[in-house]
């Protein structure tokens, strides 16, 4: 096969996968079909049968790869180490160069131009500001269009790129902090959250301006060389710092992966450090304070970029423990919520039965507040749940305890 | 549980599937189109399990219902075109691979629990379940069913059924023949037939165990009645390390020799261990030398008699470390390593082949030094995982197969160690099945007498050799096929 891009799947990634067929009962659209050809097996077979120019690229192969949520369970129980979301980028940046559609096109601009332009977010950040204050989010595309499923943007739009903050404590080193592309405008309460907590253990924070989207999505999308591109200007905005830190897991899991996207990525890749690590760590050391008032129970939900890419899943319960709740598991697996960026609005059949199962793994729990630390995942929750839950950022509820606490004493 | 009911996905159909006997056409008849796939690429996707050979069917279908199996079966058998049964695709003989342009029903939306009996503690499932659902599922009555291979969580009833599956606790348990009590099964002219039930002793032949075991060549099975027992009220897992192999090998038949029967005796040497541990992060004793993985299992006053009974054996026979699970998580830690081992051996080269002898237990440590020999003599890498409690060997040559000459050093070297291993009294497969890849090797423990014997049996359920044709019996084991010596 002639594979057109730079980062196709690779005959020794695709090799190091023996069909042995563990993974299939861990993947969410096998479990619902029963069909190998929605299982991650039967996606790299489909891979390798192109690889070596056994069938063509077609519409059947683009329809097998888009099928993925790129949750990656399948990495998780993998024995052996298959690189199961390098194959599947590789694919889909593969099936955008053959088959260049009007929907590859437009995904393209959107997540490999659109969502880098700082103006342009901004812009948009403040149509939907005004669509929420006016009441007119049903016109938004999928489960976006329920009134709850995004969070209401504060006024005014505010955006960390750019900008500095100084220790409040004793200073105890400086670190780098990606803004992120939405999360900036749209999650912000968590931005402010992490960056505070940071600053009261004793860090600067610093959010350089040169930076951009950090390209998961471009990448997840298909759009390899905008991904490319991301990742690189990232690499030169960070240069300085030791640590960065990312609070949303769909950045910090691929940016922990540059080391494919960009020559000299391996470097940055190695200082990317999620939030919830470095926050449980301050936690742990000291550096940040322990509650030890009972806050009664919380249900938690693993974004798949936390528990699958990072394999990231006790930082999270102990912040939460930190923060003096009991946390109550609602999903042993840790299956798929079916958000999946984009995927919600490709596949809504599917994303909605995996939002139903995981709203009433909720549900089942008889609390009203969970815990996930994803805007994806927030989202979903949110839409297939009863208006009476809250979902937050386990990171966001630590900070909130810590202040309620700081306000009663 | 969950029936899946939809969602698909979007499916393109080939634009020129050649239909001329219009079985395809037939089959989306009963199907509707979106459960039948005719695209190459869906069809290269089935065309394999977790074995090495690959093949390619004609259309794979996905049934929901036993009347659906029967219509299926009816279309396929009418026009002269072969049927063959596929569960999760996780069989290692090649069992589920298509051996020429055949209807491949695949079972796995089929996965239903219609009916769980804790008092007689039996239950009906559809084939397509997954092993482990069904255990999780009777969790909550401290119920399970007993076969666990190690693939249990992907590999279907059905499965297991028809390759009759051991698994790490099959050793005190027996293997999945001793758990199946009934089975519906579709036979080739497309009836609905029920075999056994849940008598213990059924009236006329018992076919049970001609069924169990039979690789889908004498019928589909649709609908399992099974055995479940009890949940184990106490468990001791040990994981006990050696400097050498034959000293765990020793250890082992002197357990056995004891009258103890132990829930599991699992052996890695250690170039599997490495491999395994690189997966696990269990903290595995990672270099030369094996490991057992023994577990007691009971009720408590003989479970720790039993372990220590175990424990000072092992002792006896140079055992460097024993590590006791302290708890679930721990003893669930261990057991992912014991269960992730074959899928590990990937991480050492591209290639992998891998053997499924027996040998009785007094031949053990001849046979597993022999093994090595020949190994080292043919100078491959060798891995091995052993079912040690009842002799089932599974070393695993890993190689490159793009080296030149290779896999045919690696076939004659595998092939030495089973005949090996027969001279030993031992035979060819213990529970993966003899599908394709052992096929060959049949007239090694059969004389051509019960090779015949054997296909008249098969003539008896499947005349026109419609069903999983080219598995299990060699061509020409027929006496009339046979050409005059
Ligand atoms: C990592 C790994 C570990 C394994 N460990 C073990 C182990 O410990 N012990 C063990 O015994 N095996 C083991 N196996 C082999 C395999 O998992 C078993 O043989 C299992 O029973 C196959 O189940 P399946 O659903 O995948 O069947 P498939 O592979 O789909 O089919 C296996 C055979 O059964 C037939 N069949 C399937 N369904 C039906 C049906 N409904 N009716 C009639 N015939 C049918 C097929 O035609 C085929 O001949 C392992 C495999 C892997 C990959
Ligand atoms: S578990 Fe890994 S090696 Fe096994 S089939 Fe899945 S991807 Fe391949
Ligand atoms: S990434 Fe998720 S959806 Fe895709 S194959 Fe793996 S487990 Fe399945």
């Amino acid at each position: 096969m002639t594979w057109r891009t730079e980062h196709p799947p690779t005959t020794e990634d695709l090799n190091s996968c023996i069909d042995c067929g563990l993974c299939l009962s861990a993947c969410p659209t096998y479990s619902i079909t029963g069909d190998e050809t929605a299982s991650p097996r039967g996606r790299i077979a489909a891979m390798r049968a192109v690889d070596r120019g056994t069938v063509a690229l077609d519409n059947r192969f683009a329809q097998i790869v888009d099928s993925c949520l790129q949750c990656l369970a399948c990495e998780t129980v993998c024995p052996s180490l298959v690189p199961f979301g390098t194959l599947m980028e590789g694919a889909r940046a593969e099936v955008a160069a053959h088959r260049p559609t009007p929907t590859t096109a437009a995904k393209r601009f959107i997540f490999g131009r659109l969502i880098a332009s700082r103006r342009a977010l901004m812009f948009l950040s403040w149509l939907l500001v005004i669509a929420q204050r006016l009441g007119i989010t049903g016109v938004l595309p999928g489960r976006a269009s329920k009134a709850k499923a995004i969070r209401t943007i504060p006024i005014p739009v505010s955006a960390t790129a750019g900008r500095q903050w100084d220790p409040q404590g004793e200073p105890i080193g400086t670190v780098g902090f990606l803004s992120g592309c939405v999360m900036d405008h749209w999650y912000s309460e968590v931005h402010v959250a992490v960056i505070d907590l940071l600053t009261r253990a004793g860090y600067r924070v610093v959010a350089p301006k040169q930076q951009t989207c950090c390209g998961a999505i471009a990448a997840h999308e298909g759009a390899a060389q905008h991904a490319r591109r991301m990742a690189q200007r990232n690499v030169e905005a960070f240069a300085g710092f030791d640590t960065i830190i990312v609070d949303s897991a769909g950045c910090s899991a691929h940016m922990k992966d540059y080391a494919h996207w960009t020559e000299d990525g391996a470097d940055l890749a190695g200082r990317i450090a999620d939030a919830n690590q470095v926050i449980a760590k301050l936690i742990a050391d000291g550096k940040l304070p322990t509650i030890t008032e009972r806050r009664g129970q919380i249900a938690i939900q693993d974004p798949c970029h936390l528990r699958h890419a990072q394999g990231i899943t006790l930082q999270p319960r102990d912040i939460l423990r930190a923060a003096g709740y009991e946390v109550v598991e609602t999903d042993p697996t840790g299956t798929c919520c079916g958000a999946a960026g984009a995927y919600q609005l490709s596949h809504p059949q599917v994303s909605e039965r995996l939002g139903r199962r995981k709203a009433a793994q909720v549900a089942a729990t008889d609390l009203d507040r969970v815990a996930s630390a994803n805007p994806g995942c927030e989202m979903q929750l949110l839409s297939y749940l009863g208006n009476s839950t809250t979902v937050e950022h386990p990171i966001e509820i630590y900070r909130n305890e810590l202040n309620r606490n700081q306000e009663s004493t | 549980m969950i029936g899946y009911g939809l969602p698909h996905f979007p499916m393109t159909r080939a634009s020129s599937v050649d239909d001329s006997s219009g079985v395809v056409a037939r089959l989306i008849g009963v199907l509707g189109s979106e459960r039948v796939h005719t695209h190459p690429l869906d069809l290269l996707v089935f065309g394999k399990d977790a074995g090495v050979t690959p093949g390619e069917a004609a259309v794979v279908v996905l049934p929901e219902s036993t009347d659906e199996v029967a219509a299926v079966v009816r279309v396929a058998t009418a026009a002269g075109v072969p049927v063959v049964a596929r569960g999760a695709g996780t069989g290692l003989a090649g069992g589920a691979v298509p051996t020429s342009a055949c209807v491949l029903v695949v079972l796995t939306r089929m996965n239903e629990i219609f009916e769980v009996d804790e008092v007689g503690r039996t239950a009906w499932v559809g084939a397509g379940l997954v092993n482990e659902a069904l255990s999780n599922a009777v969790a909550d009555h401290g119920l399970l069913f007993a076969p666990d291979p190690a693939s249990q969580q992907t590999a279907t009833i059905g499965g297991n059924v028809g390759t009759n599956a051991g698994g790490p606790h099959c050793l005190a348990e027996g293997s999945t023949i001793a758990h199946v009590l009934g089975m519906e099964v579709v036979t080739g002219d497309g009836e609905v037939m029920m075999v056994g039930g849940a008598a213990p002793d059924p009236l006329g032949y018992d076919l049970r165990g001609l069924f169990v075991g039979s690789e889908g060549t004498l019928g589909i099975v649709t609908r399992v009645l099974v055995r479940l027992v009890e949940v184990p009220p106490q468990l001791e897992t040990m994981l006990i390390s050696f400097v050498d192999v034959s000293d765990a090998a020793r250890a082992v038949s002197e357990v056995i020799a004891e009258g103890v029967v132990p829930a599991a005796l699992e052996l890695m040497d250690g170039p599997m261990i490495e491999a395994v541990e690189n997966f696990v992060h269990a903290g595995l004793p990672v270099g030369p030398g094996a490991v057992l993985l023994a577990e007691v299992s009971g009720h408590s006053v003989g479970v720790a008699a039993d372990a220590a009974l175990v424990r000072e054996i092992a002792v006896l026979n140079g055992a460097t470390e024993i590590r006791v699970a302290r708890d679930e998580d721990d003893r669930a830690l261990l057991w992912k390593g014991r269960k992730a081992a074959f899928g590990a051996i990937a991480q050492s080269a591209p290639d992998y082949y891998l053997n499924d002898t027996v040998v009785p237990r007094t031949r053990f440590v001849d046979v597993l030094d022999e093994i090595y020999a020949i190994a080292e003599r043919y100078e491959l890498r060798l891995l091995n995982l052993i079912h040690a409690g009842d002799g089932n060997f599974h070393p695993i040559v890993s190689y490159d197969a793009a080296e030149a000459g290779m896999t045919e050093k690696v076939i004659d070297a595998t092939h030495e160690m089973v005949r090996a291993a027969v001279a030993a009294g031992g035979t060819l497969s213990g529970e993966h099945g003899i599908g394709i890849e052992k096929r060959d090797l049949m007239p090694e423990v059969f004389s051509a007498d019960d090779l015949d014997a054997q296909e008249r049996i098969r003539d008896a359920f499947d005349p026109l050799r419609l069903l999983n044709p080219g598995k299990v019996l060699p061509e020409g084991s027929r006496c009339l096929d046979r050409p005059p010596t």
